[in-house]
């Protein structure tokens, strides 16, 4: 129990002579070793000598009376402590621990359990990545039924008042044990910052110090809601659980569980189950209902993971050369709510000669895409009819940037080259020869064109002649975008280094991440604060100024995604198929969802939706608000290409050579 | 993949390579377009003037207690050299609560052990000049600081709690940890902003919908927290960060203060005066209206 020492101000200045491992206590119990803290005091595992053959093993809880000045404090600690026995004392059924012994010497009291093998549920939330929903239900309906009986217990119900993961035992049998009734809240709810005991499984009125036996209810329901969706409601705000709904954590979960689940942890107390008996018939109902699936121990399932039976195996050959062929993927089922199929339908798609890697931009109309075919194509963003192709003489994994004052399109290509072309006609304006392969992508800001190569340097050009200005030696090949503010070029190296150069080309700050960044750098005008993910699995955030980790966000996988802000929010995708949105100010996490492969893309925002291509060839739309995915569009390839949106149509790549156009709102 | 979302561009006019750097002017737009790149004439500013940032800290038992639990801490560096070390200081109000002096003893703990903390791991790396790479980032160490003051609140201080907001600024950007009910603004010219939420029951009531706004000033719950320093095992910080432009000020108050004075006269003082003066008059108004808690403030000039 967290609260422990509270009871026990003065602990500190006892000479510490309680239990101690090989201690024989009253002469018959043995200590072993310690189980934990209790609501008043340590419980201790000990062995009965009583049955020198039976190996007895027992749980003695030790009560240490805090030797306050305040007899009265003293005498109440006591009574609480004996209270407990008695209460104990006074109860048989099957999931709650038998009492054996109770006595108590000058300054402590002790109270000797059945000894209960087994875990609690923290613990195994802790050791478990998920728990099967059916076994989960089960405990529930004992608990139900332990609960019941206490509160049916003559003259007084019992109220238990803490019901939370770390206060049930799950036996070597597998069944349901309640321990721990010490718990004795105080709540003085007009006195100055009462302190209310651990928040989180408490019902609303147990705040107001209003105890009743549906507050039993809620604690339960809100138990069940921290076992299936792991969401900790000790670190979350108090009565928040709507606001982190079962479904969005943990699809394996039955609707009829969910509803359950819902009436329990009910705001207003009236709205509960009146009875646990009620709760429990509903639970039993939801057994029989046999809504999970038999293979019971699927527990945890990635949402995206879930099969989408509309979604399209392969397409039927495309037919080439003639009308482009849409494709389209009505919305999951599960998340469909409203029973609409949703489905999004390309307005064209254009074939290239190999795949399309890096990302498409759009200028005037006319849609820039670079492939891996080597050639730049330029392709009218009304009806995808090619306007005219560049080629080079290598694959293209640079994304183009247009920079509207001198009508070019720059580039870089796998045969080292810059290339700058008129957007009208294709025509290559100038070239610039770098030592080694171009795979990062350009920016334009202030006339002049920022752009890495795998030679290790940063090129600053000027756009109009590809005039030479400056170069800084990263020493390391550099493949992410730059981007440019009013006083720095901010980029990330292949070393891990992510550097903020000045417009003079001379290096203002360096910082280091563990492991190379390939993600490019966002900086967000409003904060100034730059954002950039790297394959340490970090997504940092910088002071633009001077590169100081303001924080960092962690995922369990190398980011490679670049990321992007609006409204607040940061969304990044990471090789886990984890696609994030965090919020920038404080780098916590607003939701998260996941998607069945790496995500390598970059999202894009758009209105209300955010955007990304995820490598299981699927493109993906969700509400920014809520991580919801609104629909999904199937191609053929991986899709590592960022999306572009302009004029309501939304262009990506696919490995599958296809640059895809789709409408949005 | 290497490249982020495309970005549209805009005007460039200003060529680098021949002309000195002008200042640009950052375009801020819709939705996800983004940036850049008008170029427009410096705007005004003062030459550059000495300014440094001024702070103004008040401390008052009020007129009913017997005892100030509250406690404020202000730790500022300024400096001007070739090393061109930003701005930099540390501002905190806690309000302790407990029995007899624990509540003192709470909020001076913290106060102490969370300051601390951060002159350690967030201070020395600067004037230290550690490399960058090295240092703790700004939300991890203000989290690990608020969690160092709680362990050993819960250790010196068992029947204690405590709120605790700080700021940290270093250079133009704001820091913010908070924990409790004391309450950290933003304050200028055009408004006032909380920039923390209260964990206090309250408050959750009135986010839920639960409870009217205009009812929580009676309401019998009033203080009731259901989160504090000292108040359970886990310890969740809001932690967040902010840039603060010029002419602005910080505000970081105890509830004694914010219960009985409206944001909007917090604001109009703050404005009106010094800081030192300010926090004063705060003062004095919270102790004129009843003066029914400690109450304490620290106002932050930036620059």
């Amino acid at each position: 129990m967290s609260d422990t020492r509270k009871f026990d101000p003065n602990q500190k200045e006892v000479p510490d002579v309680g239990l101690q491992v090989d201690m024989l206590l009253m002469n018959r119990y043995k200590i072993i070793g310690v189980l934990g803290g209790g609501g008043m005091g340590t419980v201790f595992q000990a062995r009965d000598t009583h049955f020198p053959e039976a190996k007895r093993l027992v749980a003695i809880k030790e009560m240490i009376t805090p030797l306050t000045n305040d007899p009265a404090q003293q005498q109440s600690m006591l009574r609480t402590f004996q209270r407990e026995a008695n209460i104990l004392a006074s109860l048989s059924h099957a999931a709650v621990p038998k009492i054996y012994d109770y006595f108590s010497t000058e300054a402590r009291a002790y109270l000797v359990m059945e000894y209960i093998n087994g875990n609690d549920l923290d613990a195994l939330l802790a050791r478990t990545r998920s728990l099967p929903v059916q076994r989960v239900v089960e405990w529930a309906i004992e608990l139900c039924d332990v609960l019941d009986y206490l509160h049916n217990i003559k003259p007084q119900p019992v109220i238990f008042r803490d019901v939370k993961p770390a206060n049930i035992m799950i036996d070597s049998l597998g069944k349901v044990r309640l321990i721990d009734f010490g718990i004795a809240k105080i709540f003085e709810g007009d006195k100055k910052h009462t302190m209310i005991g651990t928040e989180g499984y408490s019902a609303p009125e147990q705040y107001r110090g209003d105890v009743n036996p549906r507050s039993d209810i809620y604690g339960l329901g809100a138990t069940l809601h921290h076992v299936l969706t792991r969401k900790d409601p000790r670190v979350e705000p108090p009565f928040s659980f709507h606001e982190r709904p079962v479904i969005k954590f943990n699809p394996a979960v039955p609707q009829n569980l969910i509803a359950v689940i819902d009436k329990a942890l009910q705001q207003r107390v009236e709205d509960r189950y009146a009875t646990c008996s009620e709760m429990r018939q509903e639970l039993e109902r939801v057994r029989a209902s046999g809504l999970f699936s038999s293979s019971a121990d699927t527990g945890m399932v990635n949402p995206a993971a879930m099969p989408t039976p509309a979604a399209p195996a392969a397409p039927a050959p495309a037919k080439p050369k003639t009308a482009p062929q849409m494709q389209a993927a009505p919305r999951t089922d599960y998340l469909d709510e409203s029973g609409s199929s949703a489905v999004v339908q390309a307005r064209w798609r254009f074939k290239t000669e190999d795949e399309i890697r890096a990302s498409p931009t759009i200028f005037r109309n006319v849609v820039f895409v670079g492939s891996y075919d080597s050639n730049l194509w330029a392709v009218n963003a009304e009806d995808g009819k090619l306007v005219w192709k560049l080629p080079t003489g290598a694959g293209i994994a640079s994304s183009p940037t247009v920079d509207p004052s001198t009508k070019l399109v720059f580039f870089g290509s796998e045969d080292n080259i810059i290339y700058a072309a008129d957007v009208n006609s294709g025509q290559v304006a100038w070239t610039y020869h770098t030592r080694d392969k171009i795979r990062a992508s350009p920016r334009v800001a202030h006339n002049h064109v920022f752009i890495g190569s795998d030679d290790g340097k940063l090129y600053a050009l000027v756009a109009q002649t590809g005039r030479y200005l400056w170069t800084f030696e990263a020493g390391s090949p550099i493949r992410t975008r730059p981007f440019v503010t009013n006083e720095l070029v901010i980029f990330g190296a292949d070393d891990g280094a992510i550097y903020g150069i000045e417009l003079s080309g001379k290096r203002k700050w360096a910082i280091r991440a563990k492991r190379a960044v390939n993600s490019s750098p966002y900086v967000d005008p409003k904060e100034n604060i730059c954002f950039i993910g790297s394959f340490d699995g970090y997504l940092y955030a910088l002071d633009a100024s001077n590169g100081y980790t303001l924080w960092r966000f962690r995922s369990a996988a190398p980011i490679l995604s670049s990321p992007v802000v609006s409204d607040e929010t940061v969304y990044i995708g990471a090789t886990d198929g984890k696609f994030f949105a965090i919020n920038t100010s404080s780098g916590k996490e607003r939701w998260q969802t996941e998607l069945p492969k790496p995500i390598v893309a970059s999202p894009v925002v758009h209105g209300s939706f955010v955007y990304i291509g995820c490598t299981d060839g699927a493109f993906y739309c969700f509400d920014t608000k809520t991580g919801k995915q609104v629909w999904k569009f199937q191609t053929n390839g991986q899709i590592t290409s960022t999306p572009y949106v302009e004029n309501n149509l939304l262009v990506f790549g696919s490995l599958d050579q296809y640059l895809y156009a789709l409408p949005v709102s | 993949m290497t490249d982020t979302a495309p970005l549209p561009q805009r005007d460039p006019q200003l060529d680098i390579g021949t002309a000195p750097m002008r200042p640009t002017e950052r375009i801020g737009s819709d939705e996800h377009t983004h940036e850049l790149t008008k170029v427009v004439p410096r705007p005004p500013v003062a030459p550059h003037t000495n300014a440094h940032l001024a702070y103004g800290q008040s401390s008052d038992v009020g007129m009913i207690r017997s005892n100030n639990q509250d406690s404020n801490y202000v730790f500022v560096s300024a400096s001007r050299s070739g090393d061109a070390f930003p701005q930099f200081g540390i501002f905190m109000v806690a309000d302790g609560m407990g029995g007899h002096s624990d509540g003192e003893l709470a909020s001076a703990t913290v106060v102490r052990v969370s300051a601390s903390n951060l002159l350690q791991k967030v201070y020395l790396p600067i004037i230290n000049k550690t490399d960058i790479s090295d240092r703790v980032p700004m939300s991890e160490a203000l989290d690990e600081a608020f969690q160092a003051a709680h362990r050993v609140l819960i250790e010196d201080v068992p029947t204690g709690g405590t709120t605790l907001t700080a700021a940290v600024l270093m250079g133009n950007l704001a820091h913010v940890a908070h924990v409790g009910d004391s309450r950290i603004y933003l304050v200028n010219e055009e408004k006032i902003e909380k920039l923390s939420r209260d964990h206090s029951y309250v408050q959750r009531l009135i986010e839920l919908n639960e409870l009217d706004p205009s009812q929580a000033e009676n309401h019998p719950q009033k203080s009731v927290l259901y989160r504090a320093l000292g108040l359970s095992e886990q310890l969740d910080v809001d932690v967040m960060t902010r840039r603060v432009s010029s002419g602005s000020y910080l505000l970081i108050c105890s509830d004694g203060l914010w219960g009985l004075v409206s944001d909007e006269e917090l604001r109009s003082i703050t404005l009106r005066y010094p800081p030192q003066q300010a926090c004063d008059t705060l003062v004095s108004l919270a102790n004129q209206r009843g003066g029914t808690d400690n109450i304490t403030v620290v106002i932050v000039y930036i620059p």
